[in-house]
């Protein structure tokens, strides 16, 4: 790893406030032995990520959540929000507020596309906070410990689309679904205002040979200092309706999918109009 | 009342569950094979309870004569067959006659065999295939490393493991393949071990996966267990100790220097010229990028096996041969 645990404390420490360390004594957390859990979750990286990103949660951002009363205390779930904004701020931000608004804290774990687990030491850093390789195995492994999965089902053609499609939902993947009624976790529809205008994507160039699928081309340099809102639907429990096997039936899967994109874009809809303007 | 065969039985863990089978009181006779001569093999207390013959396996007659000889006269009723080479860099016909037809020979005599009614095959979890689109946590019906561009050291294990596999259901004969992670002790043919027991290990720069390791005593109780155990199938052996692949160099005393993988093969080739280590970066490529670890959640319930020996990390630097 670029570094130990203990460094990351110790940064943590530098870097953030007092509270960042009060969050990290209180995770839920899956210790095999050595202070990792099996994908290399490790509780003192997320102290520095929840450190390191507190001024952009807080200051930059100025994420304000709506509704998080929705994201369970316990047990398995499935976080579904739309992806946007070139670079993946929206998933750090959603991160940051689910650590923030849950007691005790929950770290989500955000099922990441296949080429990030391809890329040196991101990989590694996104591990240690939590990020898994986007394949059904290590979704099963994770709601059967009962943990909650941060889906982005719109996938790299939802972070990349194009400015005039801003808040329009991409194709909409249905393996979150099908992981809801297998293994009967709640599906949260996440609604993220704001990500879709950061970072206006001009171009995007091909990258032949590399595992990233193109390196975007945004009008800007940095992100704009949008402001984020998060809005949190109620759960769709899609298990008081089908049975662990319905999850065979693609037409089930694809009507729960269906549901699921329709929540999204109404908490969309509800933030658009609700919201003041693009950086109020 | 019962007698096992063990093949390879002058390896650590075939030394360590011969040890275990003699003092285990449900267990009649031990009769334990091995490529040593038999004043150089099991260097422990003889008892009358322990036969030890010296076995070519490469050779089916003397794997014939083995069975339908000593075996049969002692009424061995489970063979436990850890017998396979385990240099890495070694390649041929010979290599495969050991690690692959060996077991062949032993499945097709056990069939028709009065006594045998088990076998038990230690494979191990290289032969699972290690992918960024794969899981980190792998069940038995994981892909297994089927490439052809495999080095034989792990071609030779993929069709042992699914020659047995394939047996399943077939043959008179019971047959458990213990997929068992790689126990870090000297001798036991582990890559991981071979990586770590070195002042300074090259490792993919920019990558960290999570690694199982097992020890010798967690494998010698899985292999017990599968021993007395009734009914058949593939169950993954994991350890105890699940840590990223740097938090082991650093329990293990070992520097690592992280490299481009371009550099490392070749320089772990050189390595191996001219030390004789046994690492080989080709096989284990995929293994230094991206995590794999057992899931044991089959062995638990169906053998009651769970891992309780962790590892004991040396304190102060690698273990050195003489040790």
């Amino acid at each position: 790893m670029p570094f130990p645990p203990a460094v990351a404390h110790a940064l943590a420490r530098v870097l953030g406030k007092s509270d960042v360390q009060d969050r990290v004594d209180r995770l839920e957390f899956h210790d095999t032995g050595h202070g990792f859990d099996l994908f290399g979750m490790n509780p003192e990286f997320i102290g520095l990520a929840d450190a390191m990103s507190a001024p952009m949660y807080e200051r930059y951002f100025r994420v304000a959540s709506h509704g998080p009363e929705h994201i369970p205390a316990h047990g398995a779930g499935i976080l579904a929000a739309n992806h946007s904004g070139t670079l993946p701020f929206d998933g750090a931000m959603l991160w940051m507020d689910v650590l923030r608004h849950t007691n005790p804290p929950r770290v989500p774990r955000p099922v990441a596309d296949y080429f990030v687990v391809s890329l040196p030491i991101v990989s590694t850093l996104f591990a240690r906070c939590g990020v898994v390789g986007g394949t059904r195995g290590n979704a099963r492994s994770l709601l059967e410990q009962g943990e909650l999965l941060m889906i982005f089902p719109e996938g790299t053609p939802g972070i990349g689309k194009p400015f005039r499609d801003r808040y329009k939902l991409q194709d909409w993947r249905k393996g979150h679904c099908e992981l809801a009624i297998r293994h009967r976790a709640p599906v949260i529809p996440v609604g993220i205002v704001g990500a879709e205008e950061q970072m206006p994507q001009i171009a995007r160039i091909p990258v032949p040979g590399s595992p990233i699928p193109y390196m975007p081309i945004p009008a800007t340099l940095v992100p704009l200092p949008v402001k984020y809102h998060i809005h949190y639907g109620e759960p769709l429990r899609f298990d008081e309706e089908f049975e662990p096997e319905d999850a065979d039936d693609p037409e089930v899967v694809r009507s729960a999918a269906l549901r699921v994109k329709e929540a999204v874009q109404a908490l969309l809809d509800r933030g658009l109009r609700e919201r003041e303007g693009i950086f109020r | 009342m019962k007698s096992v065969l063990v093949t390879g039985a002058t390896t650590p863990i075939g030394e360590r569950l011969v040890r275990s089978l003699i003092a285990d009181t449900r267990i009649d006779h031990v009769l334990a094979t091995g490529r040593e001569r038999e004043e150089d093999a099991l260097p422990f207390s003889r008892t009358s309870r322990l036969t030890y013959l010296q076995v070519d396996l490469r050779r089916s007659r003397r794997v014939r004569e083995l069975l339908f000889g000593p075996a049969r006269d002692l009424e061995v009723e489970c063979v436990v067959h850890l017998a396979e080479h385990r240099s890495s860099y070694d390649s041929g016909p010979r290599i495969y006659q050991q690690n692959v037809e060996a077991l062949r020979s032993i499945l097709d005599l056990s069939d028709r065999h009065p006594t045998i009614h088990r076998l038990v095959l230690k494979s191990d979890a290289v032969v699972y295939r290690v992918s960024l689109d794969l899981p980190v946590l792998v069940t038995e019906d994981h892909p297994l490393a089927m490439d052809p561009q495999q080095p034989q050291y792990v071609r030779d294990r993929v069709e042992a493991d699914l020659t047995a596999c394939t047996r399943m259901g077939l043959v008179d004969c019971e047959i458990v393949v213990l997929r068992c992670a790689e126990a870090l002790a000297p001798g036991t043919g582990s890559q991981l071990f071979e990586f770590l027991n070195a002042p300074v290990a090259l490792r993919p720069f920019g990558f960290d996966p999570m690694v199982n390791v097992a020890t010798i005593a967690d494998l010698v109780d899985a292999l017990e267990l599968a021993t007395h155990g009734h009914g058949e199938g593939v169950f993954n052996i994991p350890g105890y100790d699940t840590l990223p692949l740097s938090s082991a160099m650093h329990e293990w005393g070992t520097l690592g220097l992280p490299m481009f993988g371009s550099v490392i093969r070749p320089l772990y080739t050189i390595r191996h010229l001219a030390t004789g280590s046994d690492f080989s970066y080709g096989i284990n490529h995929h293994r230094m990028h991206y995590g794999l670890v057992l899931d044991g959640t089959r062995a638990r319930e169906v053998l009651g096996y769970t891992p309780d020996h962790p590892v004991d990390w040396p304190v102060g630097g690698p273990i050195r041969p003489e040790e």
